[in-house]
């Protein structure tokens, strides 16, 4: 039998004091649907098992200039909050094309950031929406871009003492899109997603973002084609230009899900197709 | 009677499907049940040079371990006849099984698996069929000297033959050429593999198990168990899907030596990874097409080079490739055809039955062909087939005669629901006359 | 190793169940409880086959770690039925025939159930994209869907 220690607190205090105790000999759960499937197949031996979902971090709140989202809001309410999807479209089709209504239920943003997965749907959202995230530790605490957060697959400067505890997504205008491909329509991890946000000043593009999923080791901000958008008439040909650099920036491997092929020739797609479905899309104003 | 006929019926055993009562073998939990998990190899291929599973053993709440000297009858089973249930030497694929723990629950199992000492000798594995049957590829069967089933001594290449392809070739205005291949595949049945065994008051051997085909399997198992048959009590019946996969024995021989050993219910389960990467699994096929056809669209012979993929053990794999290569012309007359078939040992997981049975591989590829065939003679796709489609009293491969072809009606419908308007003239061809 | 006592309600009915920390609620309910309803198909999320209802929502009981289950309230299959009564859900796929080997049918139903709660007349896509979690290997994907819209139509 395994050896395991489980806390459930209801205070951040104690959640951290705990961290600081078992550092990275505890685990935090949150939603499980990726702890578990490690847990149950024996991948994680952790000695403590420190469950979050009772420290009341799961809500979102709308403050002057960014929406204040609790870390263990799940995935099922960010795809239905009126805030949601008034403030960050963008981020609700991202959670409402996530895994499926049993997994949504369970999982939550906090998770889909600390697990740090190329394909994190929410995270590529959350990229193009210049979020950042709050991190939480006996000692301080501290905001940090989400566009500094990831290392590599699954690794993230996230110190083991370390909670996240809300995620602040900037209240700015434009207007955004998110695509993904999957190997089908339900249930499924992104052969590759794409994110963009246009912001327009007339008919010239005032800035751009244009992030990328399962196209790199972790979720990619494609800068050098959102620069070539940035002060420009956005046309179908800057367009086609800005895919194909979005691409080139890109380094996708070929797994069980597609080819590194497949993935260059159906991403640049996704990126046009991304970026012209939002040039339609009504104007988020904060 | 009569108000039943034609009707369609709830299912007998529906009410236990709905309300969860129904009890799969998974469901069945016994008073000092035991559990049971494999040490596999880690390796593709190699030579096992020590084995200490002392301090598995000394883990508390184990009960023993089991290996190949466990075994009271024989350590073999499989469709072939040829697979140990636990490996004592030559490692054939990744995965195999080489001993197994035998505990109180799974946790510890897994605690005591970390804990065995194995040291095996790697050897450079083949992966590919035709890498296999170069000369000089590395063995998958010790103590042969190719990785070629034998049909019979000595003979690597099953030939089915129906008039003579050269004369066929001769009469063809067109000669068309195609290499396919199909993938692996896994049966993925929803429940994965699961056996529960224990010994009954009168001694007997009992096991609750997921197969697909008792009799098969209860022949395999007596052999292993060194048990008559009537003292082995084999329940089946109740299984969460199988597809050709439960055609093999994947736990029963497991849970049943442990059984057998150690007096006390056992139940052994693979998860659903474990079945995915260790299981047998439908074989991979690489079909070589050469057909000559004439300008009006008639098939007259069609030379077919086939490979299959057995993996490393035999499984159902020498009669697939038989059946594959029966009905590799699919289902058109064609009055001169030659299959050289050959299955190979590569040291991969097993290959075993599958839905079809190795007939949709020959099938499909097939229809890839046809496809090609009516490209180069520019006609119809529907054209083509519907000329060639079997009519009753054609003949098959294997000089079966073909009766109750229903080929040209299966395609009227097809076409009928895909929307498609075919010409009167294919409209008013029926199977029953050519 | 210590095992911890778990109390939630199943079914309706408060139960107390000694668990240890590593287990999930598809182990405590089919392995402590004999709740055998909920199926294991995968153990890694993937399959659906083992989701009941938490609070009245769909989650897999393979990926929920039991303890934190304290105090809330699980539905499974053997839940659905009032009074030996069987939920019109459980009438329209035992007579449409919505399952070949029926492995995934507790599942099935249970998500069927919290679509049918929030949307008491779903389309066809509305169904396919709910029900999209959960894998009918044998294929009755058609009669499940048919089956539900029965439900939704009043036929039971
Ligand atoms: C069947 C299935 C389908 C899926 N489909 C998708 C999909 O389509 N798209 C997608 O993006 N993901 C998908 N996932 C992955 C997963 O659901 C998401 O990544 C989810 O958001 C993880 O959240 P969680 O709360 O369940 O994480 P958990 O499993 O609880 O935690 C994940 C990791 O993050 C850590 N962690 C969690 N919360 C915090 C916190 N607040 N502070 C610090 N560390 C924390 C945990 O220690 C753990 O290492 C799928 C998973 C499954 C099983
Ligand atoms: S067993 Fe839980 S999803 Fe498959
Ligand atoms: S009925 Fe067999 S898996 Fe659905």
């Amino acid at each position: 039998m395994r050896e395991v220690l489980y806390y459930a607190p209801t205070e951040l205090t104690e959640a951290t004091a705990i961290l600081a105790d078992h550092r990275d000999k505890a685990a935090v759960l949150a939603g499980g649907t990726d702890l578990l499937p490690k847990l149950n197949y024996y991948e994680v031996k952790p000695h403590a098992l420190l469950y979050i979902g009772r420290l009341g971090l799961s809500s979102i709140h709308n403050g002057s200039s960014a929406l204040t989202i609790g870390a263990t809001t799940t995935t099922a309410d960010l795809a239905t909050h009126h805030l949601v999807q008034q403030y960050a479209p963008a981020l609700a089709q991202a959670a409402r094309l996530s895994g499926s209504v049993a997994i949504q239920n369970a999982a939550t943003i906090g998770g889909n950031i600390a697990n740090a997965s190329p394909a994190a749907d929410l995270v590529v959202a959350l990229l193009a929406l210049d979020a950042s995230v709050r991190l939480l530790s006996h000692s301080g605490q501290r905001d940090v871009h989400l566009a500094d957060f990831f290392l590599g697959p699954h690794l993230t400067i996230l110190q083991p003492d370390e909670l996240i505890t809300q995620i602040h997504v900037p209240l700015s205008p434009g207007k955004t899109e998110f695509l993904k491909l999957g190997r089908r329509k339900g249930q499924t991890l992104a052969v590759v997603s794409v994110a963009v946000r246009l912001q327009l000043d007339g008919d010239l593009c005032h800035d751009a973002r244009i992030v990328l999923g399962s196209m790199a080791p972790t979720p990619l901000r494609c800068r050098t084609a959102e620069h070539l958008l940035r002060g420009q008439k956005i046309t179908t040909d800057l367009i086609h230009q800005a895919a194909t650099q979005a691409i080139a920036e890109s380094s996708p491997i070929t797994d069980q899900r597609a080819t590194a092929w497949y993935r260059k020739k159906a991403g640049e797609a996704l990126v046009q197709r991304a970026l012209l479905q939002a040039l339609d899309k009504k104007e988020v104003r904060p | 009677m009569t108000q039943y006929v034609g009707q369609a019926m709830p299912r007998y055993d529906g009410i236990g499907q709905v309300t969860g009562t129904t009890k799969y073998v998974d469901d069945i939990v016994l008073p000092g049940m035991l559990y049971a998990k494999c040490l596999r190899s880690p390796v593709h291929k190699g030579i096992i040079r020590h084995l200490d599973l002392s301090a598995a053993e000394r883990t508390p709440g184990v009960v023993g371990v089991l290996t190949a000297q466990d075994v009271p009858g024989q350590n073999i089973y499989g469709a072939s006849g040829d697979q140990p249930v636990f490996n004592p030497d030559h490692i054939r694929y990744k995965g195999e099984r080489i001993a197994a723990v035998v505990a109180v629950d799974e946790d510890t199992c897994m605690e005591a698996l970390e804990k065995v000492k194995l040291e095996i000798e790697e050897q450079e594995p083949v992966f590919d069929m035709f890498e296999a049957m170069k000369p000089g590829a590395p063995i998958v069967r010790p103590g042969t000297t190719h990785n070629l089933h034998e049909y019979m001594p000595g003979m690597t290449t099953r030939v089915i033959k129906l008039g003579d392809v050269e004369q066929g070739f001769a009469e063809a205005d067109l000669i068309i050429e195609g290499r396919y291949q199909t993938t692996q595949q896994d049966h993925a049945p929803i429940e994965p593999h699961v056996s529960v065994a224990y010994l009954d008051p009168a001694n007997r051997l009992v096991i609750h198990t997921v197969s697909q085909c008792l009799y098969f399997h209860l022949s395999q198992l007596v052999r292993v168990f060194g048990l008559p048959m009537s003292q082995i009590r084999y329940i089946g019946g109740t299984i969460g899907g199988g597809f050709g996969g439960k055609n093999d024995i994947h736990a029963d021989h497991v849970a049943g030596l442990a059984a057998l050993k150690f007096r006390k219910p056992v139940k052994y389960r693979e998860t659903r990874r474990e079945d995915l990467r260790y299981s047998g699994k439908r074989g991979v096929f690489v079909m070589e097409y050469k057909t000559g056809v004439k300008k009006d669209g008639r098939l007259v012979a069609n030379h077919i080079k086939e490979y299959h993929d057995t993996g490393a053990y035999g499984g159902f794999s020498a009669y697939a490739t038989e059946k594959c290569g029966m009905f590799a012309s699919g289902p058109y007359w064609i009055p001169n055809i030659l299959v050289e078939a050959k299955t190979i040992y590569t040291n991969k997981v097993v290959s075993i039955s599958m839905r079809g049975f190795a007939i949709i591989n020959g099938q499909s590829t097939m229809e890839i062909q046809m496809g090609k065939i009516a490209e180069a003679l520019g006609m119809d796709p529907w054209e083509l087939r519907f000329i060639n489609a079997w009519r009753d009293g054609d003949m098959g491969a294997s000089r079966y005669i073909v009766r109750g072809a229903g080929a040209l009606e299966a395609m009227k419908k097809a076409a009928e629901l895909a929307g498609v308007q075919l010409p009167a003239h294919l409209m008013a061809m029926s199977s029953r006359r050519r | 190793m210590k095992q911890q006592v778990l109390t939630f309600i199943l079914n309706g009915e408060e139960v107390a169940v000694l668990v240890t920390p590593t287990e999930t609620l598809l182990d405590v309910l089919r392995e402590r409880l004999q709740i055998t309803g909920p199926k294991r198909g995968c153990d890694d999320g993937e399959c659906g086959a083992c989701t009941v209802l938490l609070d009245g929502e769909p989650v897999r009981s393979c990926l929920t770690l039991a303890l934190t289950v304290e105090g809330r309230t699980v539905t499974t299959v053997e839940g659905l039925m009032v009074k030996g009564e069987l939920d019109r859900l459980q009438k329209a796929f035992y007579e449409r025939g919505a399952f070949q080997c029926g492995f995934c049918t507790p599942g099935m139903l249970m998500v069927a159930k919290s679509l049918l709660a929030k949307n008491p007349n779903p389309s066809r896509d509305e169904i396919r994209s709910y029900m999209a979690g959960n894998l009918c290997r044998c294929g009755s994907y058609e009669e499940i869907i048919e089956a539900i819209q029965a439900v939704a139509a009043g036929e039971y």
